[in-house]
């Protein structure tokens, strides 16, 4: 475990930059999450009761929330606002005349509803931008319905490609995936928008939908089906549309490993390190299209060898000949691996009050100059407020003891 | 991003992804290929009638222009630098060492262009012990974390997807990376590196795993088409043999899905209203969601679903997606002419910005298609220069 949370020798890119975090649990935050990483204050405006559902979401914390909160909370101050209240809206417009970001993932219409729609925002901020994200976005007869990054994974074309040939569509790995994948497209749009606005003094607003983060992933599944028809299924663990052997293998030990031999040359140096260098050759295995054409064959040849040795051995090999292998990693495997010390992925934080200790995965991306950092984990609900009310608005100590005797923070 | 120049050095898409995105938004990319048959991504995926495209290699090459250039010849390296010198972001994925093998490390690049931001992606990173590995997507997800979650529980672990997330996902980091020291290269004048391992943005985006693992050595499994932590949350399968997905994060969303089943009594607070109670009684919850959906065809599940604004959707293939309403209102479907092969559909821009926002203008380019231009607009070299180069097989 390493603290490499700060490095005071280098600047933070993004300091000068107020972003309001109003939003919940992972898409539209995580943006917020990235930008406070790289030095953005970030303000996460949630309601008196309760706050965010992120800090239920997940396993519980000796604090009472959760310890996804306390990872991707990181960096955040917590203000409480009532939204429904007219004196938390008064006070939310004046925040956001100070800031450059908003991030937020309400149903379609609900901000309007409060009076907090972009035309108004606009209006108390010209150069605002604003991070829109909702299952299906703005726009479009599906804007209006509830979407989670389950039915987004479903609608976004993933979710139907990943499972056994004619079997049960799995979740891909991870229930919040398209949720992050949200959040990253959504921070590049903000990045792009402030970009633009420190040039023009024009602000804007970012569409984001969760399907849709999905969908763009997806390769070539919509152009091969627009020109040739083709509907890509589910391949199990061993996709081999383009390339064999290209998927998950079981060891000896009970363990699995993943090969990929995009190339002929990968393939010949697999069947080095399988000890059977005549497979490659021009007449066996040696191509491509032979190897597509016989793929049931070139599998179980892969299958039986890597069956009769633990996994260790199996990537000994390989990596002896540099054929792309690995392991399929559970978190204690990679807890225990050198690369993920070596790089420093693993950061240990004391929780704040408890003094528990917690592992959360480092910033990513890494920069040579400015790099990210973790400065603070989640915050407690509303541990900022009296501050942020001070500071950022220059409330006194009577006008702040009104607010919360009116529940408005 | 107009007024920005990229290159992109890559090969595949970790990387060279995250040159696309900043073309959609108007950036001058230039992609620089081997002049013999260029990026190996031009063979990989479906093959069309033209020899140097695929389709994956038609869409994620969109708005890029190639320019070829052996960087084996010194020739190749000088005019390579030259490039450097008027651009503001390189983007390459060779295995660590190899551009310095070929004369091009940071330090020399650094040289020709302080403001350059030079962005690297990588199986496992530039540092480490295993930074010279090979790792395509799926082993640096397997080596992240990812495809060890997917599939049956104690069954075989399956892909997440048939599709290279893992390069996606990377590229985005890569691409939010070098946004952020591009400012800061604007502001300062000083360039940097940005240093991505496709297997640690993998691991960023899976939740609270180390976090449970390190407090509580709890290991997350494989967790089929459901979930660990909300109950109903799943895949199921209707009557008419298609799948829809289901999403009780929460009660009221419970409680919203046992009235759309004609069944309120099941989300009673002494029923199972409460989650922890679903979750205890998870097989049994499942099985009536099962049973139900299976009772009628997906357009029926759907309605009564979305009746009453349960978090529901089918599980799309391509085929549906090609007529789903949504798709069609957003415009996801973008169809644009390629060259000798007439429109190819391709996935629309996202990032979706109100004020400027991104367009594809021309998919995959031809091998060599802007290395003249380039050549001799960008970099002033003279057309007998150019033929001998050409002579010399350096472009």
């Amino acid at each position: 475990m390493n603290h490499p949370n700060t490095t005071p020798d280098k600047p933070l890119p993004l300091a000068g930059i107020r972003v309001i975090d109003m939003a919940t649990v992972i898409a539209a935050p995580y943006c917020a999450t990235l930008l406070g990483e790289f030095g953005a204050d970030v303000l996460k405006v949630e309601h008196p009761d309760g706050g965010d559902a992120l800090r239920r979401f997940g396993t519980p914390s000796q604090r009472g929330d959760t310890l996804t909160w306390l990872s991707e909370g990181r960096n955040k101050r917590s203000i409480t606002l009532d939204l429904r209240h007219p004196e938390g809206v008064a006070v939310f417009k004046q925040m956001v005349a100070k800031t450059d970001v908003v991030c937020e993932n309400f149903r379609t219409g609900t901000l309007e509803k409060w009076g907090l729609g972009w035309e108004v925002l606009k209006k108390i901020n010209p150069g605002l931008i604003m991070l829109r994200v909702t299952g299906y976005g703005q726009t479009g007869p599906y804007k209006d319905r509830p979407g989670f990054a389950r039915v987004a994974h479903a609608v976004g074309g993933i979710a139907y490609l990943a499972g056994m040939p004619k079997g049960t569509p799995v979740t891909p790995g991870s229930t919040t995936l398209g949720d992050y994948m949200t959040g990253l497209y959504g921070c590049l749009g903000v990045l792009l928008a402030l970009r633009h606005k420190e040039r023009t003094g024009e602000g804007q607003y970012v569409d984001a939908a969760l399907y849709e983060s999905v969908f763009r992933c997806t390769e070539e599944l919509a152009p091969a089906y627009g020109m040739f028809g083709i509907v890509r299924e589910r391949a199990g663990s061993s996709h081999n549309d383009f390339a064999v052997p290209h998927g998950h293998f079981s060891t000896k030990d009970g363990k699995w490993v993943a090969i990929s031999c995009a190339t002929d040359l990968l393939f010949a140096r697999l069947a080095q390190a399988m000890g059977r260098p005549e497979l490659a050759t021009e007449d066996t295995y040696g191509e491509q299209k032979t190897r597509l054409a016989h793929r049931h064959d070139v599998n179980e040849i892969v299958r039986d060898w890597c069956g009769a040795l633990t996994r260790e051995e199996v990537l000994e090999r390989c990596y002896a000949t540099d054929t792309p292998a690995g392991p399929l990693n559970n978190i204690a495997d990679i807890f225990g691996d050198r690369q993920f010390h070596a790089r420093r992925n693993l950061v240990a934080m004391d929780a704040p009050d408890t003094g528990e200790q917690i592992i959360v995965p480092a910033p990513v991306p890494r920069l040579s100059e400015t790099p990210a950092s973790i400065r603070s984990l989640g915050p407690k609900l509303g541990e900022h407020t009296d501050e942020i009310l001070r500071e950022l608005l220059d409330l006194d100590e009577t006008q702040i003891a009104h607010l919360h005797a009116n529940g408005v923070v | 991003m107009t007024g920005v120049r990229v290159i992109d050095v890559g090969n595949f898409l970790a990387g060279p992804y995250a040159a696309s995105v900043m073309g959609e938004f108007g950036a001058d990319v230039i992609k620089v290929e081997h002049p013999i048959g260029g990026d190996p991504m031009r063979r990989f995926g479906t093959a069309t009638e033209r020899p140097d495209a695929t389709l994956a290699w038609l869409s994620e090459s969109r708005n890029k222009r190639s320019v070829t250039i052996d960087l084996l010849q010194p020739d190749g390296v000088a005019l390579f630098l030259k490039l450097v010198a008027k651009s503001d972001v390189l983007i390459e994925n060779f295995r660590p060492g190899t551009m310095e093998s070929w004369g091009l490390s940071w330090d020399v690049l650094h040289a020709a262009n302080p403001k350059l931001v030079m962005l690297r992606v990588t199986g496992y990173g530039q540092t480490g012990p295993y930074r010279r590995r090979h790792a395509f997507a799926h082993i640096a997800q397997a080596f992240g974390g990812l495809n060890y979650l997917a599939g049956f529980p104690g069954e075989t672990p399956v892909l997440p997807g048939t599709v290279p997330l893992g390069d996606y996902i990377a590229s985005l980091f890569g691409a939010i990376g070098a946004l952020v020291a591009l400012r800061h290269a604007e502001a300062t004048g000083v360039g940097q590196i940005i240093d991505v391992g496709i297997y640690e943005a993998i691991f960023r985006v899976l939740e609270e795993i180390a976090a449970s693992y390190g407090l509580h050595g709890k290991i997350r499994e494989r967790e089929g088409s459901g979930s660990f932590v909300a109950c109903p949350h799943g895949h199921f399968r209707t009557k008419n043999d298609k799948w829809i997905a289901i999403a009780c994060t929460t009660d009221k969303m419970f409680e919203r899905l046992s009235v759309a089943m004609g069944r309120p009594e099941l989300s009673a607070p002494d029923q199972y209203g409460p989650q922890r109670k679903r979750l205890a009684a998870r097989d049994h919850i499942n099985k009536l969601v099962t049973e139900w959906v299976a009772s009628l065809d997906r357009t029926e599940v759907l309605d009564k679903c979305l009746a009453e604004e349960v978090p529901v959707g089918k599980v799309n293939s391509i085929a549906d997606i090609f007529v789903d309403e949504q798709f069609a209102a957003r415009g996801n479907l973008a169809r644009v002419p390629a060259e000798e092969l007439g429109e190819v559909v391709v996935p629309g821009v996202i990032p979706r910005l109100s004020a400027t926002p991104g367009r594809i203008t021309n998919l995959g380019p031809k091998l060599g298609n802007a290395t003249t231009d380039v050549l001799h607009e960008l970099l002033g070299v003279h057309a007998d220069e150019i033929q001998r180069l050409r002579q010399h097989k350096v472009i």
